[in-house]
Parts: structure tokens; sequence; C-alpha cells
């Protein structure tokens, strides 16, 4: 296993280093440019940077996201960064695994064959964490197919906003990271919509409630209704 | 009562006990990582003297360097707050000896706020002169479902305690009621019984045109 593998930097002193990164890449450049410059700096800048995110690695990143207190970008007209901010920075140092990512969104104490939507992601600071994280990192198929179930998700979220707080819900929060350009003080790229990749097959309609009574009104009629040479359509 | 027992069954209590239970569990889970790592080099050492190779430890490190690790807790920076500090002008970098401000022991240096200081324990040289590699160890899925299992108890254990917390304060209270209520109905017993009659003492009515002169 290569030394990079087992071990990385306690600081971001090989993130940020233009020239000699040789860390994971996401989408092709260096995971930090994900974050503008300005805000970049003010993170590193930050003593929640200095003291708290020195030295995490992704096991010991989740006390300091199920401490969180709330969202949010950067506040005053400092620019000061939030600790999810932060927190979200050092998450695109360590570029952790999907499965890691997968624990910290839908971590739940209870056994496997009990985990269901009303227990999933019990830290939901660590939830909203990972999603803004998955949303930055990874690709538009898993995006959609990984926050989307995230949508039935009604607790509250307090937002840091530039000058005081805001209460938000995850599922507004998620929306938000599929919908919108700019969610805590980072530009989203732009994600290919929805309907493009149902045309191209690479993910299947969203279902909803609508969908589901659709689908009902369909199954009645097919008593009635003979659908010729359904068979061999395909 | 100086013979309770704290929450968790450590003896002593004080507010403080609770929080040793979380040291015990770090000390645990430090120890076993110690184990792990023991493991870990001695299979590398016999996986090299198989291949007819010397094992080395990771290039460039001390043999007894260890990897570093995140801070545990957060600096106490807040007993320093309000102190006055006399620092020399200009110092960006630490003073040498112990001095008014913040002190590393290790490299017999003193800082002028928290944030030189931070900065100093991030450094290459306090990381050198403390034994550290400065770099630190990746940890899988399992390191951090274990982790989160870890928090959510602590969590759970912490709102519990709370709670025992509410509710002596509720019993405390409503003790507290029951006694100021016992103790106005005795005064009023006894007002009444200090009486010849029993009937306690009564309005004075002046019998005349209630005229008072
Ligand atoms: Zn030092």
């Amino acid at each position: 296993m290569a030394k990079g593998d087992a071990f990385h930097k306690a600081d971001a002193s090989a993130l940020l280093d233009d020239r000699g990164y040789s860390g994971a890449l996401i989408r092709g450049q260096n995971p930090a440019l994900l974050f503008e410059k300005g805000v970049r700096e003010r993170i590193t800048d930050s003593y929640y940077w200095k003291e708290q995110c020195f030295g995490l690695n992704a096991a010991t990143l989740c006390d300091r996201a199920v401490e969180l207190k709330f969202i949010g970008g950067t506040t005053g007209i400092m620019g000061k960064p939030t600790p999810f901010l932060c927190l979200a920075f050092k998450l695109l140092q360590l570029v952790p695994e999907k499965e890691i990512l997968l624990e910290y969104l839908n971590f739940s104490a209870h056994s496997p064959e009990d985990v269901d939507t009303d227990n999933a992601g019990e830290f939901k600071y660590l939830r909203a964490l990972a999603a803004f994280y998955i949303r930055l990192a990874w690709e538009p198929v898993d995006i959609y197919k990984t926050l989307e179930p995230l949508l039935l998700d009604r607790r509250k979220l307090k937002r840091r906003t530039k000058d005081g707080f805001t209460l938000t819900y995850v599922d507004q929060f998620v929306d938000d990271l599929l919908t919108k350009d700019r969610v805590c003080a980072t530009s989203l790229w732009k994600m290919p919509p929805r309907s493009l990749l149902e045309d191209l097959d690479l993910l299947e309609p969203r279902e909803s409630l609508l969908q589901e009574e659709i689908e009902a009104l369909d199954e009645e009629g097919d008593d009635d209704v003979q659908i010729v040479g359904s068979e061999g359509d395909d | 009562m100086s013979n309770k027992k704290g929450a968790y069954g450590t003896s002593g209590g004080g507010d403080t006990s609770f929080r040793k239970t979380w040291d015990r569990d770090e000390y645990a889970a430090r120890a076993e990582e110690r184990e792990r790592k023991h493991k870990e080099e001695s299979k590398a050492r016999y996986e090299a003297a198989l291949e007819g190779k010397k094992y080395h430890r990771r290039a460039s490190t001390p043999p007894d360097a260890r990897e570093t690790e995140a801070r545990s807790s957060r600096l106490d920076v807040a007993s320093m707050v309000g102190k006055t500090m006399l620092v020399p002008a200009g110092a960006g970098i630490g003073k040498r000896g112990k001095g008014a401000g913040f002190y590393c022991e290790a490299c017999d240096l003193t800082f002028k706020d928290n944030i030189q200081y931070v900065e100093h324990l991030n450094s290459r040289q306090h990381l050198v002169a403390t034994g550290q590699t400065g770099e630190v160890k990746r940890a899988g899925v399992e390191e951090v479902r274990a982790r989160l299992l870890w928090l959510k108890r602590k969590r759970d254990e912490e709102t519990k305690e709370v709670v025992i917390d509410l509710d002596a304060r509720l019993e405390m209270n409503r003790e507290r009621e029951e006694r100021e209520r016992e103790e106005r109905r005795r005064k009023r017993n006894e007002k009444r019984r200090k009486t010849k009659d029993g009937l306690g003492h009564q309005e004075v009515k002046i019998e005349n045109d209630g005229i008072i002169c």
C-alpha cells in the first residue's frame, strides 16, 4: 500500500499546495478548488480550523460533527466561516470513501434490520454535512439516488445567516442542494437536471404519491383494456 | 451525602465523575489501538522476513514517533481570558522560557495569544519536539461506525443525566413547597391555641357608632 493511502497530513498543507498536490481528485481537480479562494483562506485562518480540525480523520471528525449546532456558510462582515463549513472543507481534504459518507448520512444505532427512514441519520447535523459534501463531490446519478430519500426528513435545522439565524429543515436543505446554485457560501457545480438523466435511462422516474396513484389507476384499467403487442415491444 | 455513588457507579461523586468514565473509554480505545498497531507491525515484520527482507518502519520517521491525532478536548484558553499579560512587543514567535501567556512545556516557549499558541502546537517544530509524525492514520468505515456508536451512547447517557437532574430538582421543589405549607399551617394552629378559648385572636369590635376617636 502506498504511504498516502494509510495516512494523511494533519493540516491542509498538502491540500493547499497547488502544484504539489497528489491526493485524490474530485471531477479531475484538487477538491479544495470546490471552495472559493477567499472562503478557503478564511477557513484556514480561522481559530476553529486550527484548533478543532487539526489531526482529524474520518472517525474523529464525527466528534466535531455531532456537536454542530447549526449549518451555514460565512458570517459577519469579516466572512467568518461556520464550523459546518470548516468541517466540510476537512472532508474535501480527507475525501473519505463512499461507505463512510453513507455511514455519516444514514447512521443508526439500531441493528441493520431495524433501520428505517424514521431512525436513519440519527445525528442530523452530521447528516446535513454529509449531504453537502456528497453534492459537491459525487457524480450526478449517485447524488440524486443518495440524497432524494432525505426529502422525507422533516427535522429542524438551525441555519446561520450573515447576521443571524433562521430555521430550516433537513428536507429543505437537501432540496436546496438539488436545485440551487449557491448554498453555504459555496457555488454548487451545475448538475444535469433529473429529467435529462431520466431520458438517458440513468435514473428511474422519481416515485411520488401521485405516481403511485396513477399506477393504481392503470392497474384498475388493466381488466378492461387489452394492450396489444405489449410483450414483444422491446 | 459523602458516600453517594455517581450515576455511572463511580464512587466519590462530584460533577466531574461522569467525565472520568469517558476518559476511561478513551484510554481503553487507545490501549486497543496500541495493541492493534503492535499486531500490524508484527505482521509486517513477519511478512518482510518471509520475503527475506529486513523490516523498516516507515522511512524518515524516528522509531518511537507516534501518529498525530486530533485534540481530544478544547484547548484551555478560557482560563486565560481576562488576565492581563505582559508580552514583549513584536512577539511573532514564542518567547523562550515560561512567562505570562500560553506556555508550551515541551518546547519551553511562551506565546502571547491562543492563536499563536495553537499555530505553534500545529507546527513542524512542536510536532518533532513531541515525537509526532504530523501524519494522521486514515479511518475505515468500521472505525467510523464504532465512533458513532460511542458518541450515541455518550449522548444518551448525558441526556439521561440531565433528566435525572431535572427530576431531582422538581422533587426538591415539591418537598420545599410541602415544608412551607406545613410551616404555615403550624403557625396558624399555634396562634389559635395561644388564646384561652381556643378560638384564636378575634377582631376587636367597637360597640358604639363606629367612629374611632
Ligand atoms: Zn511546543
